[in-house]
């Protein structure tokens, strides 16, 4: 199945949280409990659960904003779980993620032309005014007006933030894009736009997509390959197609019936 | 009134106000340390437009004042030596902000003529206006220092505890509880006092500011701390590390803007404070000791049971230290109220 | 129980705290109650020296604070160099005093805040509402020195209270009732005093807390059920006010306490204030420390009977 050196590689990733005094189970609880994966280049993976079934965790310690207990991970070839802070600062730019909330996800006090030219201002690699002419260009790739630049977050509608979102996360040209339930704060006609964009985008630029969502029905659109998570363990793994048409675990097929879209498996984009 | 524009008018006027205390020298006819010891303890002098002939004159004027032959505290108002009040005069000289020689004054009496207390005078036959004026320089500008060195301190040890975390934060923290724990007036008296008690007016003025300063940290810093830490754990932040940005970037762009709030509107209730506690000090010859004056040491004679009795107008400058108090609790409560409402 | 004991070891841990800082400030300072006396001609260099080694001045901060320490736990605060007697009794009787004034203004504050705080929130916005809040803001604007000063002018001026002391001359002949009455005459100023500079922000905080509160979606149900108007505020929006406003009685104590230092030296009331400044002005050194630990003590006092009586309070406390 496997081609090619797959872009993202998890292998029995664990991480788990230091229970407080409020927690109901007294040691400490897995969100991530063995964990493994493999996404190959230029391919989407729909990681599909409910909430707190910890793929915002597994998300976070790919895109190493939080550091796992257990487990490798391995991006572009790079391992990830063994480099120090300064190497992984370095290391970062080729991971970038998207978060739910676009308002909470961006500076309000910025434009957007700041908030999208910020991922190059870090790095520092380009010269100003090409980081800006650069910024303008991608507001214009995500489908934002030209004059869009100079207005402050709280001028754009929900959509047009995660467009923005989107933007700043291709401003450094990463390896791979985590949407972590990026289009389920937003309308179903907003969702139906973003959906499109991100094919597009996937098709023009190739970019490697992991994609989480409780939402299977978008997943089926969306991904190549789906995998199913339910606290903490990756329960079924496999092609779009196969796992929506013929799941084979109880708690997949539980799923499905619980979408509301799913009556009829809509045909997966690239079957 | 909309909240941005009453909090222009309010730094308005106190800025203006500020800026007469700051002008002390032009607005106070008299140097504050000239004793004129023939007229201890002079009453305010009224002004008059109309004389006791009952003609109107356009120039403001007042009567000399004359100790009563056989006394040495009552006085009479000589009506037959009206001293008229001109503006913009050529007076005592003295410097401007400490630093221009200049011999223009706001209004005085002319030439020879004998001093116009418009406040009265004190038991030197000091002029209490002009050591009014003069001493709001030193009490608002302790208050000013002081407060700029205790949110110094206080921000840089809120933001190292909110943004790390961990021992830091629980390490500096507790230091702050007990130092807020602390009666922090009894402390600033005590500290005060075994340091050498006869000291220059500027070495007292700076021994009060840095004490001052170095108590009050813990109340800012606790604020600012709280304001790190959840700065610190918004998405923009984690995605701006994401970008690989390094701690310093995080604090400067993202987290210490956000702190400004916070910063102005503590600056506007610490000043009022500081300021008291320098008067507080001076008041009990703790503070700056004469001849300079501080506000506080020209209300300490009141502690006297016949000052208290006879001459009310030593009182008179309380009234300064109230409108400026005002002023900084109306403007702590509109920068407060212009905060919320950006928040929304 | 475990609240209890751990705000109590909360409670020992900040009085251990400020004593060692009060201990390295004073120590630091370059001056102490010798430097005078070794000025004075008329006393020897060696009678200094032996008076310094004879209360340890010259032994290292330490030292000087372990047996501050141990003398502590024997009730004993260390000995008074200007009065040349222990520091312990001296301290008590003035801090009586100073209690008697601030419990008293606490009371008599507390009493007049929490109605008008009420009957303000009940208006909120309307003029009464308004009037008490310019009341408050022009009251909070002059210091608790200024306020002091001002009634004292105004009873040299119209005569009708004593200016000073804590008993008239003489009263030690007068009936018990002939003391209080005459007790009382001397409190007044005081406590008004205080209370005038401690009732501005109380109001305030009483009325946003209760403000608050009776925003809520149960009062409108009580109302609705027919409850009267004074119980609905007393029995129901009180008890749910009652958190921040306990937090609030803690803290007002501890700012009484400072407060009480200037008011009780402008008005010759003998508590610990005059001692304190008299104490300070002759570097007497554990003078000094004794009455900074016990103002310390009434503070961190006031502080976790609060939290004691928070924890009575609001059950949310104990679950958690």
């Amino acid at each position: 199945m496997q081609i090619a050196e797959p872009l993202l590689k998890v292998e029995s990733l664990v991480k788990r949280y230091k229970s407080s005094a409020t927690s109901v189970h007294p040691e400490s609880a897995a969100a991530v409990d063995g964990v493994s994966l493999a996404i190959p280049p230029k391919k989407t993976l729909a990681l599909v659960g409910e909430s707190g079934s910890g793929k915002s965790t597994l998300a976070f310690c790919i895109a190493s904003m939080e550091r796992p207990t257990a487990g490798r991970i391995w991006v572009d070839g790079i391992e990830l779980t063994t480099l120090s802070e300064r190497e992984l600062r370095a290391v970062r730019p080729r991971v970038q993620l998207i978060f739910q909330d676009p308002a909470a996800a961006m500076n309000p006090r910025w434009t957007a032309l700041q908030i999208v030219a910020e991922p190059m201002v870090i790095q520092n690699q380009i010269a100003r005014g090409e980081q800006f002419d650069r910024a303008q260009i991608l507001l214009e790739r995500v489908g934002l007006s030209a004059s869009a630049g100079s207005r402050r977050l709280a001028e754009f509608s929900g959509g047009q933030r995660q467009r923005l979102a989107i933007a700043r996360a291709l401003a450094l040209d990463p390896k791979l894009l985590i949407l972590d339930e990026a289009f389920s704060a937003l309308d179903c006609s907003v969702q139906a736009q973003m959906v499109n964009l991100l094919i597009e985008l996937q098709s023009s630029v190739g970019i490697t997509c992991l994609f989480i969502t409780h939402d299977l029905a978008m997943a089926a659109l969306i991904a190549d390959q789906i995998a199913v998570m339910d606290r903490g363990r990756i329960v079924e793994s496999g092609d779009a197609s196969d796992v929506v048409l013929h799941p084979m675990q109880e708690y997949t097929r539980a799923l499905l019936a619980a979408s509301p879209r799913m009556s009829q498996p809509p045909a997966a984009h690239n079957s | 009134m909309n909240p941005r524009r009453k909090l222009v008018l309010l730094l308005t006027l106190l800025g203006v106000a500020h800026l007469v205390i700051a002008c002390g020298g032009f607005f106070a006819p008299y140097d504050p340390t000239a004793q004129d010891r023939d007229r201890p303890y002079a009453p305010p002098m009224r002004v008059h437009l109309v004389n006791s002939a009952g003609h109107f004159h356009l120039r403001p004027f007042v009567y000399a004042q004359q100790l009563r032959e056989g006394t040495f505290d009552e006085y009479v108002s000589d009506t037959s030596q009206p001293i008229p009040l001109k503006f913009f005069v050529s007076g005592a000289r003295y410097k401007l902000f400490g630093l221009i020689p200049i011999r223009i004054h706001f209004f005085d009496a002319e030439g020879d003529a004998p001093p116009v207390f418009l406040l009265g005078s004190d038991a030197y036959g000091r002029d209490l206006l002009s050591r009014t004026l003069y001493g709001g320089q030193i009490s608002l500008l302790a208050g000013l220092l002081a407060t700029a060195l205790a949110l110094s301190v206080g921000l840089l040890i809120g933001s190292l505890a909110g943004f790390f975390g961990g021992w830091t934060d629980d390490l500096l923290m507790r230091a702050a509880e007990l130092f807020l724990a602390l009666p922090w007036l009894y402390l600033l008296f005590a500290i005060r006092a075994f340091l050498p008690l006869a000291v220059s007016p500027l070495q007292a003025f700076f021994l009060v500011v840095i004490l001052i300063g170095t108590v009050g940290w813990a109340r800012p810093a606790r604020l600012i701390r709280g304001v790190v830490l959840s700065a610190k754990e918004r998405d923009y932040v984690r995605a701006a590390r994401g970008f690989g940005a390094s701690n310093i970037y995080l604090l400067r762009r993202h987290i210490l803007p956000q702190t400004w709030n916070v910063v102005l509107t503590q600056a506007a209730i610490l000043v009022p404070q500081y300021v008291l506690a320098e008067v507080t000090l001076s008041f009990l010859g703790l503070g700056v000791p004469e001849p300079a004056p501080s506000w506080g040491n020209i209300l300490s004679s009141l502690q006297q049971y016949s000052v208290l009795s006879s001459y009310w107008w030593m009182f008179l400058p309380s009234v300064a230290i109230v409108c400026f108090f005002l002023g900084y609790l109306a403007l702590a409560s509109a920068l407060q109220d212009v905060a919320d409402k950006s928040k929304i | 129980m475990r609240y209890f004991l751990k705000r109590l070891s909360h409670a020992i841990f900040l009085l251990l705290g400020v004593s060692i800082l009060s201990f390295v400030f004073t120590s630091l300072a370059p001056g102490n109650y010798f430097d005078e006396m070794r000025l004075n001609p008329q006393i020897s260099p060696d009678t200094v020296a032996a008076l310094r080694a004879h209360y340890g001045v010259n032994r290292p901060v330490v030292v000087r604070y372990a047996r501050w320490l141990a003398s502590v736990a024997h009730g004993d605060l260390g000995f008074s160099f200007a009065y040349n007697t222990p520091a312990a009794p001296l301290l008590w009787t003035r801090a009586w005093n100073t209690l008697l004034l601030t419990l008293t203004a606490t009371l008599l504050s507390w009493l007049i805040a929490l109605p008008l705080g009420i009957w303000s929130a009940e208006r909120k916005g309307r003029a009464p509402d308004i009037a008490v809040t310019s009341a408050t803001g022009f009251l909070l604007a002059i210091p608790d020195l200024l306020l002091a000063l001002g009634l004292l002018i105004l009873a040299v001026r119209t005569g009708w209270f004593p200016t000073g002391g804590m008993f008239s001359v003489g009263s030690e002949s007068l009936s018990w009732f002939g003391k209080m009455r005459d007790l009382i005459s001397h409190m007044a100023l005081p406590v008004t005093a205080l209370v005038l500079g401690a009732l501005p922000l109380l109001v305030r905080h009483v009325r946003s807390a209760m403000a608050e509160v009776l925003g809520s979606g149960f009062l409108r149900a009580a109302q609705a059920h027919g409850i009267p108007r004074r119980t609905i505020l007393y029995r129901y929006a009180l008890p749910a006010a009652a958190h921040p406003l306990i937090s609030l009685f803690g803290f007002s104590i501890g700012a009484l306490l400072s407060g009480s230092l200037i008011v009780e030296v402008v008005m010759s009331w003998p508590g610990l204030g005059p001692l304190l400044l008299e104490a300070i002005l002759a570097r007497d050194l554990y003078l000094v420390i004794g009455g900074v630990m016990l103002s310390t003590v009434f503070l961190v006092a006031g502080n976790f009977i609060a939290d004691l009586l928070l924890y009575w309070a609001d059950p949310r406390i104990r679950t958690s």
